[in-house]
């Protein structure tokens, strides 16, 4: 790996390695600028570093404190983290979804949420882009939305939780697919293929999964990049004339400061208006490119309530993706809904910590009680929203005056649901139901309070009143700073996000190679 | 009740292509906890705490190895490692811990005159079950939210550490750790050979001698 | 190593051993089955010799297309947990095939056999029974006749080469019984020619839709796909319109093929060392893993197909009365 000098400027320091950070360090590498990203945690070799246990895996997530709070304070930590090289995408599910195109006009198309700047016939090319690099394997066919190329790799072999969600769409009348997932239905180079361990969301010790750690990473090495683990940034540095200088950050128990032209910030939607928050100074009080006052604000989190249910068939879960089949019918259709949004939802498959926390802390369950349904274990059977919260100012994240390890202020997580939400949760709920149902599942009851992944917070937009950054991830305050994670989104649609996060970061690497070559580029 | 799975240990599979040396070394460690190790707790608390356990999740007298919960627990609140997010009505993981036990001993008090340890089985399901709805009267829950505490703290904290525990794994016929080896039959009543066999009516035998062969 | 001493007596016994061993490979000698050129004695003794000759080799590709299918079926129907009674049939089936082929290739008598002639009619009919159950088991799936279940559900191939089998064997008896040696009425070498050449297309299509669940991530794995289709096109034309150099090149790419089935074993031995695990996790891999009994398909139809090529070769130079 390449190692650049503190005091020299590289062209390029990006906050975080996750799908925003780590997809644009290789595509900026790739392009010939001197990049270094840094990330807070370890980097990760899969084959020799990650164990087939639950407890242990949780090294991969940023267990920092955070304070939650508002009426319905989040759960964080697991499925919406990540403190790793290669972020959350070292343990996400590997769903890899594009968005309805309508959703890039939500507001004047469909009347709710916000309007992005970027339109979709554009965004599609570069899913194409990053479904070839991630060799995501899907449906030859995929039910919903306008034409897109075929997948790189086949869909996976469904396992009984996910024919369980065929079965009830198919009773219903709706559509269902085999879900598009980054992990390997064939040998890629060296990587083995999947082999349905079902430990995706603990980290993949086959080297299947086609996280950024493996996809992208080892390009942004390849073409330069160099990638500091274990770095925490703490804070932007800024000169006089406003414009960023570098990134402050503690590595091996002291303070560095390294010099950069530009400074990326990808730290998703909880660490990236931290750092923007805490890297207020006299010149820019409210916190770095917040003139519009909107940094930390429009948290969206996407819903993940549940039907569970028994079986009389062993479904044994626990094999394969969590995730194999999938319906976005009610993404697509907008016949009878009492809300905005769409949500899609998913087979499921908890492993036994997990599952043990959701009867319990979820259920109420204890005692006796607990183990005799714990012991259902292989006959469960679950269905699972991804759905859409809409943006509300009064979700955000703030900083408290309790300080971390490191000496920085500790982030507060506002959330609280809007009446749409509610009204979103309750349609999937009764349809999941019924769906669930007609498979011949009994002893049906509703997980009501989990949520998964978080953007917004530095929504990108058409103006500098009503948005962060511009379409190019640029921040309108400071043309020198990026925001290039789930962060800029305006509205978070009913898929998980790292898809379009990975495919905004080949686009902003994109404008930005077209800048530089224009000298639009500022530098100090 | 009978056994859903006679006879199936996880723990068999220990030497099978189902771990790596990764696994293998993680899982010992946790096996090689002592259950009655502690060094975040005092005794009172420890009492408290075992006592507690117990009624969470009253393990079965003929399991072996048995999931040593508290020790577990008493090893995370000692090592500080959090889980990532904290209840603005909560204090942080250990003075909610400490606060919580000492108002459950305090509750138990109120009506008895004694610890909670020190009371009858059904007495401490009482207890806990008024923790759970939040009917509590002693002032020792002071800016503690009882109900709060005791879904997102005491029965997340402890049925966690059960399930991480292989002891569970075998209860519930779970295939515990799976690489480099996974699973290749993933249809409707299908098992691998190195999957828990479940004991259907009048054929509880069949399955014990397949959970003999798991491995 | 000191030479022992030998006796007489010794050499006596060893002497008459000999000869035991040159009659019975006189009476029981496979002939070179590739070699379709026999020492003239009487013409009707002669086209008897090419005719056994022909069934034999047709054997020989029964043999294999069978062995086939009892390892693959063996090895499949585990990994279905033998869910059903009926997946046993297949097995046994195909293992009584594979007798009575190796019997057949064996036999150097110009006659068909009763027994061998029932097994393989058993062996076409459980194919065609297998074929059922397999369409049945995509069908009740959900999706139906998906591309998923195309990929995943039973294999719509696997029972077919099991009617092969049975085909192949069938043809290789009436080609050593029938004077006039005609199948569905047309001369018994065009019939297996095109049998064959159908056989071998379909078994490139079978191979191509799993290569194509594999995203032909590995070049090798458009051989498959692409040699057997050229051998199955050259020997339907060389059949259907005789010449010397189409007959050339057929012959060169069945054999091709042939081979191709041994070298596929070796792909896939490849294939399952290099899955996660590799040979030490074989419990999973070579049921999850490319199957290693699959290839060996394409050289019993390609010896079939050479078989009714040098058929179709004797029919035009002796046409039958």
């Amino acid at each position: 790996m390449r190692e650049y000098r503190e005091d020299q400027p590289v062209d390029f320091a990006i906050v975080g390695t996750g799908a925003g950070g780590g997809t644009l360090a290789c595509k900026l590498a790739e392009y010939g600028f001197s990049v270094v990203a840094f990330d807070a945690g370890p980097y990760w070799r899969p084959l020799e570093d990650f164990a087939s246990d639950e407890m242990h895996q949780s090294k991969l997530y940023w267990t920092d404190e955070r304070i939650v709070d508002g009426e319905n304070p989040l759960q964080l930590g697991s499925n919406n983290s990540g403190k790793s090289v290669g972020g959350s995408t070292v343990h996400f599910a590997m769903v890899s979804l594009r968005f309805r195109p309508e959703w890039f006009k939500s507001l004047s198309i469909l009347g709710y949420g916000a309007d992005w700047p970027i339109d979709w016939r554009e965004m599609w090319d570069y899913y194409a882009e990053v479904e070839q690099t991630l060799k995501v394997s899907g449906p030859i066919n995929y039910p919903w939305g306008p034409k897109r190329p075929r997948y790189p790799y086949r869909a996976h072999e469904l396992n009984a939780a996910a024919l369980v969600l065929a079965e009830g769409a198919e009773a219903l009348g709706i559509g269902w697919t085999a879900t598009p997932l980054a992990t390997l239905s064939a040998p890629r180079g060296l990587a083995h293929p999947c082999v349905y361990r079902g430990m995706c969301v603990i980290g993949c010790s086959t080297n299947a999964k086609q996280s950024v750690l493996v996809t992208w990473l080892p390009r942004a090495l390849e073409a330069g990049a160099e990638i500091r683990d274990l770095a925490m940034v703490g804070s932007i540095e800024h000169d006089s004339r406003g414009l960023v200088t570098g990134v402050h950050y503690l590595r091996e128990g002291r303070w560095r400061f390294q010099k950069a032209r530009n400074v990326v910030v990808a730290g998703y939607s909880i660490e990236t208006p931290r750092l923007l928050l805490n890297s207020a100074s006299g010149k820019f009080p409210q916190g770095l490119a917040n003139s519009s006052g909107l940094v930390g604000k429009n948290l969206m989190v996407q819903a993940n309530q549940a039907v569970w249910g028994i079986s009389d068939r062993e479904i044994r879960s626990y094999k394969g993706p969590p995730s194999l089949a999938i319906t976005e019918h009610w993404n697509y259709s907008d016949e009878g809904k009492d809300f905005h949004g769409g949500y899609s939802y998913m087979s499921q498959g908890p492993l036994p910590m997990l599952w043990g926390a959701t009867q319990s802390s979820k259920r109420g369950l204890w005692g006796q009680a607990l183990l005799d349904e714990m012991e259902k274990y292989n006959h469960q059977v679950g269905l699972k929203i991804v759905g859409e919260t809409l943006p509300q100012e009064r979700n955000c994240v703030t900083l408290t005056d309790e300080r971390d390890q490191y000496g920085l202020r500790i982030p507060r997580v506002t959330h609280s649901y809007s009446d749409n939400d509610k009204r979103l949760i309750a349609h999937s709920l009764r349809f999941m139901r019924q769906a669930l149902q007609a498979t011949g599942a009994r002893d049906i009851w509703d997980e009501t309070d989990d949520t998964c992944h978080l953007n917004g917070t530095a929504r990108m937009g058409f103006d500098r009143k009503s948005s962060v950054v511009n379409a190019d991830c640029r921040s309108w305050d400071i043309p020198n700073l990026w925001i290039c994670d789930g962060s800029v989104f305006p509205t978070v649609g009913g898929v998980n996000p790292s898809l379009t996060i990975q495919a905004i970061a080949c686009r902003t690497a994109d404008r930005i190679r077209a800048m530089a070559r224009r000298g639009e580029l500022i530098t100090t | 009740m009978t056994e859903r799975y006679p006879g199936y240990n996880v723990l068999n599979k220990r030497n099978s292509p189902s771990w790596n040396d990764q696994t293998r070394e993680v899982i010992d460690a946790r096996l090689a906890i002592d259950e009655d190790f502690h060094r975040f707790c005092d005794q009172a608390e420890w009492r408290a705490l075992r006592a507690i356990c117990e009624q969470i999740v009253p393990q079965p007298a003929h399991h072996f190895p048995k999931a040593p919960i508290a020790a577990m627990i008493d090893q995370k609140l000692y090592s500080g490692k959090g889980d990532g997010y904290r209840d603005a009505r909560l204090p942080a993981q250990g003075d909610a811990w400490r606060k919580g036990l000492a108002a459950i001993d305090a509750e138990a008090a109120l009506e008895s005159g004694k610890s909670f340890c020190e009371l009858g089985q059904e007495q401490q399901r009482a207890v806990l079950r008024k923790v759970q709805k939040g009917e509590v009267a002693s002032p020792a829950w002071a800016g503690l939210p009882a109900q709060l505490f005791f879904a997102k703290r005491l029965l997340h904290d402890i049925v966690t550490a059960y399930y991480a525990h292989p002891a569970s794994w075998s209860e519930i016929g779970f295939g515990g750790p799976a690489s480099p080896r996974g699973y290749v039959r993933m249809n409707f009543d299908r098992r691998d050979p190195w999957e828990a066999a479940e004991a259907k009516v009048g054929r509880e035998e069949e399955a014990r001698r397949d959970n003999e062969h798991v491995g | 190593m000191r030479a022992a001493r030998i006796t007489r007596r010794q050499q006596d016994s060893l002497t008459s051993l000999h000869e035991a061993a040159s009659n019975l490979r006189q009476k029981y000698a496979v002939p070179d089955v590739l070699r379709t050129h026999v020492r003239p004695v009487t013409t009707s003794s002669r086209e008897a010799q090419w005719r056994n000759a022909a069934g034999r080799q047709l054997n020989l590709g029964a043999a294999l297309l069978s062995l086939s299918v009892l390892a693959d079926s063996g090895i499949e129907h585990y990994r279905g947990s033998f869910q059903n009674r009926a997946m046993y049939v297949p097995l046994g089936v195909s293992a009584l095939a594979l007798a009575a082929s190796l019997f057949g290739v064996l036999d150097t008598r110009a006659r068909s056999h009763v027994l061998r002639d029932g097994l393989y009619g058993v062996a076409a009919m459980t194919g065609v029974i297998g074929l059922g159950f397999h369409g049945y088991n995509i069908l009740k799936r959900p999706g139906r006749f998906s591309w998923l279940n195309l990929f995943y559900a039973a294999p719509l191939g696997a029972p077919v080469a099991l009617l092969l089998a049975g085909a192949l064997g069938r043809g290789a008896e009436k080609v050593r019984e029938d004077r006039s040696s005609r199948i569905l009425g047309h001369p018994a070498g065009q019939t297996l020619g095109l049998l064959t050449s159908a056989g071998l297309a379909g078994t490139a299509a079978e191979a191509g839709l799993l290569h194509f669940r594999g995203a032909f991530q590995n070049p090798g794995m458009f051989l498959p796909v692409t040699l057997p289709p050229v051998a199955a096109g050259l020997l339907a034309a060389s059949v259907i319109n005789p010449g010397n150099a189409l007959r050339r090149a057929a012959k060169a790419c069945l054999n091709l093929t042939a081979l191709l089935g041994f070298a596929g074993v070796a792909f896939h031995a490849y294939g399952v060392s290099r899955s996660m695990g590799g040979w030490r996790n074989w419990s999973q891999n070579l049921l999850g893993g490319p199957p290693l009994p699959a290839p060996p398909s394409f050289t019993g139809l390609a010896l079939g197909g050479l078989a009714a090529l040098s058929l179709v070769d004797k029919e035009q130079r002796s046409p039958s009365t």
